[in-house]
Protein backbone atom coordinates (compact mmCIF):
# COMPACT_ATOMS: atom_id res chain seq x y z
CA UNK A 1 0.00 0.00 0.00
CA UNK A 2 1.15 3.63 -0.46
CA UNK A 3 1.73 5.80 2.07
CA UNK A 4 0.43 8.70 2.95
CA UNK A 5 1.27 11.56 -0.06
CA UNK A 6 1.92 14.64 2.27
CA UNK A 7 0.90 16.95 -0.54
CA UNK A 8 -2.86 15.59 -0.77
CA UNK A 9 -4.62 17.83 2.12
CA UNK A 10 -8.20 16.49 1.88
CA UNK A 11 -9.72 13.26 3.54
CA UNK A 12 -11.39 12.35 0.46
CA UNK A 13 -8.03 12.49 -1.47
CA UNK A 14 -6.16 10.71 0.49
CA UNK A 15 -8.81 7.79 0.69
CA UNK A 16 -9.23 7.40 -2.80
CA UNK A 17 -6.12 8.03 -4.02
CA UNK A 18 -3.86 6.92 -1.42
CA UNK A 19 -4.29 3.33 -0.79
CA UNK A 20 -3.01 0.63 -3.63
CA UNK A 21 0.11 0.30 -6.05
CA UNK A 22 -0.68 0.65 -9.83
CA UNK A 23 -0.14 -3.01 -10.40
CA UNK A 24 -2.81 -3.73 -8.05
CA UNK A 25 -5.70 -2.68 -10.09
CA UNK A 26 -4.49 -5.09 -13.11
CA UNK A 27 -3.95 -7.76 -10.29
CA UNK A 28 -7.42 -7.29 -9.00
CA UNK A 29 -8.87 -7.42 -12.42
CA UNK A 30 -7.29 -10.61 -13.43
CA UNK A 31 -8.63 -12.32 -10.11
CA UNK A 32 -12.43 -10.95 -10.65
CA UNK A 33 -12.24 -12.10 -14.15
CA UNK A 34 -11.97 -15.27 -13.17
CA UNK A 35 -14.43 -15.27 -10.18
CA UNK A 36 -16.70 -13.83 -12.94
CA UNK A 37 -16.55 -16.97 -14.98
CA UNK A 38 -17.65 -19.24 -12.24
CA UNK A 39 -20.37 -16.09 -10.59
CA UNK A 40 -22.21 -15.69 -13.93
CA UNK A 41 -21.30 -19.19 -15.16
CA UNK A 42 -23.30 -20.52 -12.39
CA UNK A 43 -26.37 -17.97 -12.60
CA UNK A 44 -27.87 -18.88 -16.25
CA UNK A 45 -27.36 -22.78 -16.87
CA UNK A 46 -30.75 -23.42 -16.44
CA UNK A 47 -31.60 -21.66 -20.08
CA UNK A 48 -29.38 -24.17 -21.65
CA UNK A 49 -31.92 -27.52 -19.86
CA UNK A 50 -34.16 -25.82 -22.56
CA UNK A 51 -34.39 -27.43 -26.24
CA UNK A 52 -32.91 -25.23 -28.25
CA UNK A 53 -35.34 -25.82 -31.32
CA UNK A 54 -38.65 -26.19 -29.30
CA UNK A 55 -41.22 -23.83 -28.37
CA UNK A 56 -40.66 -19.83 -27.68
CA UNK A 57 -41.92 -19.18 -24.49
CA UNK A 58 -44.08 -15.61 -24.72
CA UNK A 59 -42.64 -14.14 -21.53
CA UNK A 60 -45.16 -13.27 -18.93
CA UNK A 61 -42.87 -10.18 -17.84
CA UNK A 62 -40.63 -9.24 -20.07
CA UNK A 63 -37.87 -7.00 -17.88
CA UNK A 64 -38.02 -3.38 -18.75
CA UNK A 65 -35.13 -3.36 -21.31
CA UNK A 66 -36.58 -5.89 -23.03
CA UNK A 67 -39.82 -3.99 -22.86
CA UNK A 68 -38.52 -1.29 -24.18
CA UNK A 69 -36.68 -3.42 -26.85
CA UNK A 70 -40.16 -5.30 -28.12
CA UNK A 71 -38.16 -8.23 -27.14
CA UNK A 72 -41.83 -10.22 -25.75
CA UNK A 73 -40.30 -14.48 -26.82
CA UNK A 74 -37.61 -16.18 -25.63
CA UNK A 75 -35.54 -17.92 -28.28
CA UNK A 76 -34.00 -20.58 -27.05
CA UNK A 77 -31.46 -20.99 -29.08
CA UNK A 78 -29.51 -17.73 -28.07
CA UNK A 79 -28.25 -18.44 -24.59
CA UNK A 80 -26.81 -21.79 -26.04
CA UNK A 81 -24.63 -18.85 -28.19
CA UNK A 82 -24.48 -15.94 -25.85
CA UNK A 83 -23.75 -17.83 -22.37
CA UNK A 84 -20.34 -19.16 -24.37
CA UNK A 85 -19.28 -15.48 -25.58
CA UNK A 86 -19.79 -13.81 -21.97
CA UNK A 87 -17.40 -16.57 -20.69
CA UNK A 88 -15.02 -15.99 -22.98
CA UNK A 89 -15.31 -12.11 -22.84
CA UNK A 90 -14.81 -12.66 -18.95
CA UNK A 91 -11.55 -14.35 -19.37
CA UNK A 92 -10.15 -11.77 -22.18
CA UNK A 93 -11.25 -9.12 -19.78
CA UNK A 94 -9.17 -11.51 -16.77
CA UNK A 95 -6.32 -12.01 -18.88
CA UNK A 96 -5.99 -8.19 -20.16
CA UNK A 97 -6.29 -9.14 -23.83
CA UNK A 98 -8.90 -6.37 -25.76
CA UNK A 99 -9.93 -5.52 -22.11
CA UNK A 100 -12.56 -3.12 -22.48
CA UNK A 101 -13.98 -4.46 -25.45
CA UNK A 102 -14.44 -7.51 -23.20
CA UNK A 103 -16.09 -5.19 -20.35
CA UNK A 104 -18.39 -4.55 -23.13
CA UNK A 105 -19.13 -7.57 -24.15
CA UNK A 106 -19.46 -9.23 -20.86
CA UNK A 107 -22.25 -6.20 -19.84
CA UNK A 108 -24.28 -6.88 -23.06
CA UNK A 109 -24.29 -10.91 -22.94
CA UNK A 110 -25.19 -10.51 -19.14
CA UNK A 111 -28.14 -8.15 -19.50
CA UNK A 112 -29.46 -10.30 -22.04
CA UNK A 113 -29.11 -13.38 -20.10
CA UNK A 114 -30.63 -11.68 -17.28
CA UNK A 115 -32.98 -10.41 -19.39
CA UNK A 116 -34.15 -14.04 -20.91
CA UNK A 117 -34.20 -15.56 -17.41
CA UNK A 118 -35.84 -13.13 -15.22
CA UNK A 119 -38.72 -12.70 -17.82
CA UNK A 120 -40.24 -15.60 -18.09
CA UNK A 121 -42.25 -15.11 -14.72
CA UNK A 122 -41.19 -11.57 -13.66
CA UNK A 123 -38.99 -12.07 -10.96
CA UNK A 124 -36.49 -9.89 -11.32
CA UNK A 125 -32.89 -11.04 -9.25
CA UNK A 126 -30.52 -8.95 -7.98
CA UNK A 127 -27.64 -10.88 -8.39
CA UNK A 128 -26.31 -8.86 -11.20
CA UNK A 129 -26.76 -5.94 -9.86
CA UNK A 130 -23.36 -5.43 -8.05
CA UNK A 131 -21.19 -6.70 -10.95
CA UNK A 132 -22.55 -3.61 -13.14
CA UNK A 133 -21.17 -1.01 -11.64
CA UNK A 134 -17.48 -2.70 -10.68
CA UNK A 135 -17.20 -3.23 -14.66
CA UNK A 136 -18.30 0.36 -15.09
CA UNK A 137 -15.24 1.66 -12.86
CA UNK A 138 -13.19 -0.97 -14.89
CA UNK A 139 -14.45 0.23 -18.02
CA UNK A 140 -13.22 3.78 -17.04
CA UNK A 141 -9.93 2.69 -15.46
CA UNK A 142 -6.41 2.00 -16.71
CA UNK A 143 -7.06 -1.64 -16.23
CA UNK A 144 -6.23 -2.45 -19.10
CA UNK A 145 -2.47 -1.12 -18.76
CA UNK A 146 -1.11 -3.40 -16.43
CA UNK A 147 -0.89 -7.06 -15.25
CA UNK A 148 -2.44 -8.27 -18.65
CA UNK A 149 -1.39 -9.69 -22.36
CA UNK A 150 -1.32 -6.21 -23.58
CA UNK A 151 0.15 -4.61 -21.39
CA UNK A 152 3.17 -7.23 -21.99
CA UNK A 153 3.07 -6.98 -25.36
CA UNK A 154 3.13 -3.33 -25.69
CA UNK A 155 4.78 -3.30 -22.51
CA UNK A 156 3.18 -0.45 -21.32
CA UNK A 157 4.82 1.75 -18.30
CA UNK A 158 2.56 0.95 -15.10
CA UNK A 159 0.30 3.42 -14.05
CA UNK A 160 0.80 5.86 -11.18
CA UNK A 161 -0.80 5.04 -7.93
CA UNK A 162 -3.57 6.94 -7.57
CA UNK A 163 -4.81 5.84 -11.27
CA UNK A 164 -5.14 2.47 -9.67
CA UNK A 165 -5.89 3.54 -6.10
CA UNK A 166 -9.66 5.46 -7.07
CA UNK A 167 -11.38 2.55 -8.74
CA UNK A 168 -10.49 0.04 -6.41
CA UNK A 169 -11.95 2.54 -3.82
CA UNK A 170 -14.59 3.52 -5.37
CA UNK A 171 -15.63 -0.70 -5.86
CA UNK A 172 -15.00 -1.00 -2.12
CA UNK A 173 -17.29 1.93 -0.97
CA UNK A 174 -19.92 0.05 -3.28
CA UNK A 175 -19.48 -3.54 -2.21
CA UNK A 176 -19.76 -2.04 1.26
CA UNK A 177 -22.48 0.19 0.94
CA UNK A 178 -24.82 -2.97 -0.91
CA UNK A 179 -24.61 -4.55 2.31
CA UNK A 180 -25.76 -1.49 4.25
CA UNK A 181 -28.44 -0.85 2.54
CA UNK A 182 -29.57 -3.71 2.53
CA UNK A 183 -30.06 -3.17 6.17
CA UNK A 184 -31.54 0.88 5.22
CA UNK A 185 -33.92 -0.89 3.32
CA UNK A 186 -35.34 -3.60 5.95
CA UNK A 187 -35.71 -0.52 8.31
CA UNK A 188 -37.87 1.60 5.57
CA UNK A 189 -40.01 -0.54 4.67
CA UNK A 190 -40.14 -3.10 8.16
CA UNK A 191 -38.59 -1.24 10.73
CA UNK A 192 -37.65 -3.74 13.42
CA UNK A 193 -40.61 -5.84 13.04
CA UNK A 194 -38.29 -7.50 10.58
CA UNK A 195 -36.20 -8.81 13.06
CA UNK A 196 -38.79 -9.46 16.37
CA UNK A 197 -39.00 -13.01 17.13
CA UNK A 198 -38.01 -15.03 13.72
CA UNK A 199 -38.66 -12.54 11.71
CA UNK A 200 -38.75 -12.28 8.50
CA UNK A 201 -35.99 -14.79 8.29
CA UNK A 202 -38.16 -17.55 9.86
CA UNK A 203 -40.99 -16.73 7.05
CA UNK A 204 -38.46 -16.88 4.36
CA UNK A 205 -37.08 -20.42 5.51
CA UNK A 206 -40.69 -21.17 6.07
CA UNK A 207 -41.61 -20.69 2.58
CA UNK A 208 -38.65 -21.72 0.60
CA UNK A 209 -38.37 -25.23 2.17
CA UNK A 210 -42.51 -26.23 2.21
CA UNK A 211 -42.28 -24.97 -1.53
CA UNK A 212 -41.65 -28.36 -3.28
CA UNK A 213 -44.06 -30.07 -0.74
CA UNK A 214 -42.93 -33.31 2.07
CA UNK A 215 -41.89 -36.56 1.08
CA UNK A 216 -43.18 -40.11 2.47
CA UNK A 217 -40.85 -39.81 5.57
CA UNK A 218 -42.54 -36.84 6.66
CA UNK A 219 -39.70 -34.30 5.67
CA UNK A 220 -39.63 -31.40 3.38
CA UNK A 221 -38.62 -32.49 -0.26
CA UNK A 222 -36.00 -30.07 -0.26
CA UNK A 223 -34.15 -27.66 2.27
CA UNK A 224 -34.93 -29.73 5.01
CA UNK A 225 -32.13 -28.01 7.31
CA UNK A 226 -34.07 -24.82 6.61
CA UNK A 227 -37.24 -26.25 7.95
CA UNK A 228 -35.12 -27.79 10.92
CA UNK A 229 -33.81 -23.83 11.72
CA UNK A 230 -37.75 -22.56 11.07
CA UNK A 231 -38.93 -24.76 14.33
CA UNK A 232 -36.09 -22.83 16.29
CA UNK A 233 -36.85 -19.30 16.63
CA UNK A 234 -34.36 -18.30 18.75
CA UNK A 235 -31.79 -19.88 16.62
CA UNK A 236 -33.25 -17.85 14.01
CA UNK A 237 -33.34 -14.43 16.06
CA UNK A 238 -29.64 -14.83 16.61
CA UNK A 239 -28.99 -14.87 12.73
CA UNK A 240 -31.04 -12.14 12.27
CA UNK A 241 -29.41 -10.21 15.10
CA UNK A 242 -25.94 -11.57 13.44
CA UNK A 243 -27.42 -10.08 9.71
CA UNK A 244 -27.95 -6.68 11.97
CA UNK A 245 -24.51 -6.30 12.84
CA UNK A 246 -22.47 -7.26 9.51
CA UNK A 247 -24.82 -5.10 7.71
CA UNK A 248 -24.58 -2.18 10.12
CA UNK A 249 -20.92 -2.25 10.65
CA UNK A 250 -19.71 -3.16 7.61
CA UNK A 251 -18.92 0.44 6.04
CA UNK A 252 -16.26 0.36 8.76
CA UNK A 253 -13.70 -1.72 6.62
CA UNK A 254 -13.04 0.92 4.58
CA UNK A 255 -11.39 2.17 7.14
CA UNK A 256 -9.32 -0.77 8.10
CA UNK A 257 -5.97 -1.63 6.56
CA UNK A 258 -4.97 -4.48 8.18
CA UNK A 259 -5.45 -7.19 5.84
CA UNK A 260 -6.30 -9.51 8.49
CA UNK A 261 -9.16 -7.85 9.66
CA UNK A 262 -10.34 -7.77 6.03
CA UNK A 263 -10.04 -11.21 6.17
CA UNK A 264 -12.12 -11.64 9.26
CA UNK A 265 -15.03 -9.29 6.79
CA UNK A 266 -14.17 -11.94 3.69
CA UNK A 267 -15.33 -15.02 5.96
CA UNK A 268 -18.28 -13.55 7.44
CA UNK A 269 -19.43 -12.54 4.12
CA UNK A 270 -18.77 -15.57 2.54
CA UNK A 271 -19.94 -17.67 5.40
CA UNK A 272 -23.33 -15.34 4.88
CA UNK A 273 -23.72 -16.22 1.50
CA UNK A 274 -22.90 -20.06 1.75
CA UNK A 275 -25.39 -20.25 4.35
CA UNK A 276 -27.77 -18.38 2.30
CA UNK A 277 -27.63 -20.79 -0.77
CA UNK A 278 -27.38 -24.12 1.36
CA UNK A 279 -30.78 -22.84 3.75
CA UNK A 280 -32.94 -20.95 1.39
CA UNK A 281 -31.41 -21.49 -2.28
CA UNK A 282 -30.31 -18.07 -2.57
CA UNK A 283 -27.82 -18.34 -5.64
CA UNK A 284 -25.36 -15.25 -4.57
CA UNK A 285 -22.57 -17.86 -3.46
CA UNK A 286 -20.24 -16.81 -5.72
CA UNK A 287 -20.47 -13.17 -4.60
CA UNK A 288 -17.78 -12.85 -2.22
CA UNK A 289 -15.47 -13.17 -5.67
CA UNK A 290 -16.49 -9.11 -5.66
CA UNK A 291 -13.78 -8.94 -2.01
CA UNK A 292 -10.83 -8.98 -4.79
CA UNK A 293 -11.46 -5.27 -4.05
CA UNK A 294 -10.07 -5.31 -0.55
CA UNK A 295 -7.07 -6.93 -0.97
CA UNK A 296 -3.23 -6.03 -2.35
CA UNK A 297 -3.97 -8.75 -5.19
CA UNK A 298 -0.45 -8.34 -6.35
CA UNK A 299 0.70 -9.84 -2.60
CA UNK A 300 -2.08 -12.12 -2.83
CA UNK A 301 -0.81 -13.54 -6.64
CA UNK A 302 3.04 -13.54 -5.46
CA UNK A 303 2.23 -15.83 -2.18
CA UNK A 304 0.11 -18.21 -4.47
CA UNK A 305 3.04 -18.75 -6.93
CA UNK A 306 4.55 -19.43 -4.51
CA UNK A 307 2.68 -21.96 -3.09
CA UNK A 308 1.99 -23.47 -6.57
CA UNK A 309 5.69 -23.16 -6.72
CA UNK A 310 5.78 -21.11 -10.06
CA UNK A 311 7.81 -19.25 -8.51
CA UNK A 312 11.52 -19.84 -6.91
CA UNK A 313 11.61 -19.56 -3.32
CA UNK A 314 13.60 -16.56 -2.43
CA UNK A 315 16.55 -17.79 -0.06
CA UNK A 316 16.68 -16.36 2.93
CA UNK A 317 19.64 -14.07 4.10
CA UNK A 318 22.37 -15.56 5.94
CA UNK B 1 -8.35 11.17 -16.90
CA UNK B 2 -6.78 14.07 -13.97
CA UNK B 3 -7.81 14.01 -10.27
CA UNK B 4 -10.10 16.47 -10.66
CA UNK B 5 -12.22 14.44 -13.32
CA UNK B 6 -11.51 11.45 -11.20
CA UNK B 7 -13.38 13.05 -8.48
CA UNK B 8 -16.23 14.96 -10.79
CA UNK B 9 -16.76 11.41 -12.08
CA UNK B 10 -16.98 9.88 -8.93
CA UNK B 11 -19.31 12.53 -7.50
CA UNK B 12 -21.67 11.37 -10.75
CA UNK B 13 -21.19 7.69 -10.30
CA UNK B 14 -22.18 7.68 -6.62
CA UNK B 15 -24.94 10.34 -7.27
CA UNK B 16 -26.46 7.65 -9.56
CA UNK B 17 -26.08 4.40 -7.62
CA UNK B 18 -26.73 6.30 -4.38
CA UNK B 19 -29.74 8.34 -5.73
CA UNK B 20 -31.45 5.56 -7.00
CA UNK B 21 -31.41 4.10 -3.19
CA UNK B 22 -32.98 7.05 -2.17
CA UNK B 23 -35.58 7.26 -4.60
CA UNK B 24 -35.89 3.17 -4.38
CA UNK B 25 -35.30 2.57 -8.01
CA UNK B 26 -35.39 -1.12 -8.48
CA UNK B 27 -35.37 -1.51 -12.07
CA UNK B 28 -31.79 -3.51 -13.04
CA UNK B 29 -28.58 -2.16 -12.71
CA UNK B 30 -29.97 0.30 -9.99
CA UNK B 31 -31.47 -0.83 -6.57
CA UNK B 32 -32.85 0.36 -3.28
CA UNK B 33 -30.90 -3.68 -2.29
CA UNK B 34 -34.48 -4.65 -0.77
CA UNK B 35 -34.59 -8.20 -1.56
CA UNK B 36 -35.50 -9.58 1.50
CA UNK B 37 -36.82 -6.68 3.41
CA UNK B 38 -40.37 -6.50 3.08
CA UNK B 39 -42.27 -7.87 6.19
CA UNK B 40 -45.66 -7.38 6.22
CA UNK B 41 -47.37 -6.66 9.77
CA UNK B 42 -49.93 -9.80 10.24
CA UNK B 43 -50.39 -12.42 13.47
CA UNK B 44 -50.34 -14.64 10.76
CA UNK B 45 -48.37 -16.06 7.47
CA UNK B 46 -49.77 -17.95 4.57
CA UNK B 47 -47.50 -20.21 3.32
CA UNK B 48 -48.02 -21.96 -0.33
CA UNK B 49 -47.34 -25.65 0.27
CA UNK B 50 -46.05 -27.19 -3.21
CA UNK B 51 -46.21 -31.16 -4.23
CA UNK B 52 -43.34 -31.63 -6.89
CA UNK B 53 -44.79 -34.33 -8.53
CA UNK B 54 -48.03 -32.67 -9.21
CA UNK B 55 -46.26 -29.44 -10.41
CA UNK B 56 -44.21 -31.61 -12.43
CA UNK B 57 -47.24 -33.07 -14.08
CA UNK B 58 -47.99 -29.47 -14.79
CA UNK B 59 -51.31 -27.31 -15.50
CA UNK B 60 -54.57 -28.93 -16.32
CA UNK B 61 -55.48 -27.58 -19.42
CA UNK B 62 -58.81 -27.04 -21.30
CA UNK B 63 -58.77 -26.88 -25.04
CA UNK B 64 -61.71 -24.90 -26.59
CA UNK B 65 -62.52 -28.04 -28.42
CA UNK B 66 -63.15 -29.41 -25.24
CA UNK B 67 -60.19 -31.55 -25.01
CA UNK B 68 -58.22 -32.01 -21.40
CA UNK B 69 -54.71 -32.00 -21.57
CA UNK B 70 -51.72 -31.27 -18.83
CA UNK B 71 -49.26 -28.48 -19.88
CA UNK B 72 -45.80 -28.96 -18.06
CA UNK B 73 -42.74 -27.04 -18.49
CA UNK B 74 -41.32 -29.26 -21.25
CA UNK B 75 -44.20 -28.35 -23.38
CA UNK B 76 -43.62 -24.60 -22.69
CA UNK B 77 -40.11 -24.47 -22.92
CA UNK B 78 -39.34 -23.12 -19.78
CA UNK B 79 -36.80 -23.64 -16.83
CA UNK B 80 -38.16 -25.45 -13.54
CA UNK B 81 -37.60 -22.18 -11.30
CA UNK B 82 -39.75 -20.05 -13.69
CA UNK B 83 -42.11 -22.74 -14.27
CA UNK B 84 -43.37 -23.01 -10.50
CA UNK B 85 -43.71 -18.96 -10.26
CA UNK B 86 -46.05 -19.64 -12.89
CA UNK B 87 -47.92 -22.38 -11.11
CA UNK B 88 -47.54 -21.81 -7.94
CA UNK B 89 -47.98 -17.69 -7.91
CA UNK B 90 -49.25 -16.21 -10.71
CA UNK B 91 -51.97 -18.71 -11.34
CA UNK B 92 -53.39 -17.63 -7.91
CA UNK B 93 -52.58 -14.09 -8.76
CA UNK B 94 -49.39 -13.39 -6.67
CA UNK B 95 -47.17 -11.26 -8.41
CA UNK B 96 -43.36 -11.28 -8.49
CA UNK B 97 -42.02 -9.71 -5.11
CA UNK B 98 -41.16 -6.17 -6.87
CA UNK B 99 -44.53 -5.69 -7.28
CA UNK B 100 -45.65 -7.02 -4.26
CA UNK B 101 -42.61 -4.26 -2.31
CA UNK B 102 -42.50 -1.58 -4.85
CA UNK B 103 -45.17 0.66 -3.31
CA UNK B 104 -44.99 -0.15 0.11
CA UNK B 105 -44.38 2.74 2.66
CA UNK B 106 -43.23 5.01 0.03
CA UNK B 107 -41.97 8.99 1.31
CA UNK B 108 -44.14 11.39 -0.85
CA UNK B 109 -41.32 12.18 -2.88
CA UNK B 110 -41.10 8.93 -4.12
CA UNK B 111 -44.67 7.97 -4.53
CA UNK B 112 -44.65 10.77 -6.64
CA UNK B 113 -42.25 10.01 -8.80
CA UNK B 114 -43.66 6.51 -9.44
CA UNK B 115 -46.89 7.65 -9.85
CA UNK B 116 -45.89 9.94 -12.29
CA UNK B 117 -43.43 8.38 -14.42
CA UNK B 118 -44.11 4.46 -13.85
CA UNK B 119 -48.15 4.67 -13.66
CA UNK B 120 -50.53 3.03 -10.93
CA UNK B 121 -49.40 0.09 -8.51
CA UNK B 122 -48.68 -3.36 -10.47
CA UNK B 123 -49.65 -5.10 -7.61
CA UNK B 124 -53.33 -3.68 -7.83
CA UNK B 125 -53.69 -3.32 -11.86
CA UNK B 126 -51.71 -6.22 -12.96
CA UNK B 127 -53.78 -9.55 -14.01
CA UNK B 128 -51.10 -12.09 -13.35
CA UNK B 129 -53.94 -15.13 -14.62
CA UNK B 130 -55.15 -13.67 -17.86
CA UNK B 131 -50.99 -13.23 -18.70
CA UNK B 132 -50.60 -16.66 -17.45
CA UNK B 133 -53.05 -17.73 -19.99
CA UNK B 134 -52.22 -15.55 -23.04
CA UNK B 135 -48.65 -16.70 -22.79
CA UNK B 136 -49.53 -19.85 -22.76
CA UNK B 137 -51.48 -19.74 -26.07
CA UNK B 138 -48.99 -17.23 -27.59
CA UNK B 139 -46.25 -20.19 -26.86
CA UNK B 140 -47.99 -22.49 -28.56
CA UNK B 141 -49.39 -20.72 -31.17
CA UNK B 142 -52.86 -20.92 -30.56
CA UNK B 143 -54.62 -17.92 -32.29
CA UNK B 144 -58.21 -16.29 -30.45
CA UNK B 145 -60.17 -18.94 -32.92
CA UNK B 146 -58.34 -21.68 -33.03
CA UNK B 147 -60.38 -24.43 -31.54
CA UNK B 148 -57.18 -25.84 -29.99
CA UNK B 149 -56.48 -23.07 -28.04
CA UNK B 150 -56.30 -23.57 -24.39
CA UNK B 151 -59.31 -21.82 -22.69
CA UNK B 152 -58.86 -22.83 -18.82
CA UNK B 153 -55.35 -23.92 -16.86
CA UNK B 154 -56.10 -25.42 -13.75
CA UNK B 155 -53.44 -25.40 -10.45
CA UNK B 156 -54.11 -27.14 -7.00
CA UNK B 157 -51.65 -26.01 -4.04
CA UNK B 158 -52.36 -26.27 -0.49
CA UNK B 159 -51.93 -22.81 1.17
CA UNK B 160 -50.98 -23.44 5.46
CA UNK B 161 -51.68 -20.26 7.48
CA UNK B 162 -49.15 -20.02 10.21
CA UNK B 163 -50.20 -17.90 13.35
CA UNK B 164 -47.79 -15.93 15.27
CA UNK B 165 -48.00 -18.22 17.93
CA UNK B 166 -47.00 -20.98 15.86
CA UNK B 167 -44.22 -19.34 14.61
CA UNK B 168 -42.38 -18.07 18.05
CA UNK B 169 -42.98 -21.49 19.92
CA UNK B 170 -41.36 -23.17 16.79
CA UNK B 171 -44.25 -25.46 16.60
CA UNK B 172 -45.13 -25.49 12.65
CA UNK B 173 -46.35 -28.76 12.12
CA UNK B 174 -50.45 -28.20 12.75
CA UNK B 175 -51.38 -25.22 10.62
CA UNK B 176 -54.72 -24.33 9.37
CA UNK B 177 -54.89 -25.61 6.02
CA UNK B 178 -56.88 -24.77 2.79
CA UNK B 179 -56.34 -26.67 -0.60
CA UNK B 180 -57.46 -23.95 -3.51
CA UNK B 181 -57.65 -24.98 -7.28
CA UNK B 182 -57.29 -22.21 -9.66
CA UNK B 183 -59.09 -22.49 -12.50
CA UNK B 184 -57.55 -19.66 -15.17
CA UNK B 185 -60.46 -18.90 -17.50
CA UNK B 186 -60.10 -15.32 -20.12
CA UNK B 187 -63.20 -14.10 -18.72
CA UNK B 188 -61.48 -14.26 -15.01
CA UNK B 189 -60.24 -16.67 -12.85
CA UNK B 190 -62.09 -18.95 -10.08
CA UNK B 191 -60.29 -19.85 -6.79
CA UNK B 192 -61.97 -23.31 -5.16
CA UNK B 193 -61.50 -23.15 -1.56
CA UNK B 194 -61.38 -26.56 0.46
CA UNK B 195 -60.55 -26.83 3.92
CA UNK B 196 -58.51 -29.49 5.55
CA UNK B 197 -58.03 -31.20 8.43
CA UNK B 198 -55.11 -32.79 10.12
CA UNK B 199 -51.10 -32.19 10.28
CA UNK B 200 -48.91 -30.54 7.68
CA UNK B 201 -47.00 -33.62 5.60
CA UNK B 202 -46.93 -36.32 3.11
CA UNK B 203 -50.60 -37.11 4.24
CA UNK B 204 -51.93 -33.92 2.91
CA UNK B 205 -49.54 -34.45 -0.34
CA UNK B 206 -51.23 -37.51 -1.13
CA UNK B 207 -54.15 -36.18 -1.09
CA UNK B 208 -53.00 -33.56 -3.50
CA UNK B 209 -51.31 -36.05 -5.81
CA UNK B 210 -54.77 -38.05 -6.01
Amino acid sequence: MTDYHPTRGSAIDRFFFDWFTGETLGAVRFYFGLGLVLYLGSQYPQLLTLDAFGPHFRYTLPIWYFDLLGIDTHIPLMPFLVFPVMLIACLFFAFGKWTKPAIIVILITMFWLKGMRDSFSGDVHHREIPVVPLLLLFLVSKCDQVFGIDARRRKLAVIQDWEASWPLRAMQVYIAMFYFWALVAKLRVSGLFWFEHGGRIQQTLIVRSVRDGFAANGDVVNLSLAWKLAQNPDLVFFFGVVVFLFELFIPLILFVKDWRLRLVMLIGATSFHISNYLLMNVQFYFYPIVFVAFFDMVKVHAWLKQRLRLQPRVPAAS
Amino acid sequence: MTEVAVKRFLLGFFLIFFGAVFLRVDYFPFSWVPMYGFREEKPFIVVAVGDLKRRDLGFTALRANGEQLFLNRRDLNMPPANFRRLYQERAFGEGPPQHRRERAGLMPLNRWWYETLIGEDPAKTADYQRDLLRSVNATLGLGPGDPRRIVQLEAHLDFATFRQQDLDSGHLINPSIERRVALVTDKGTEIIRTHLSGPLGPQTMERISD
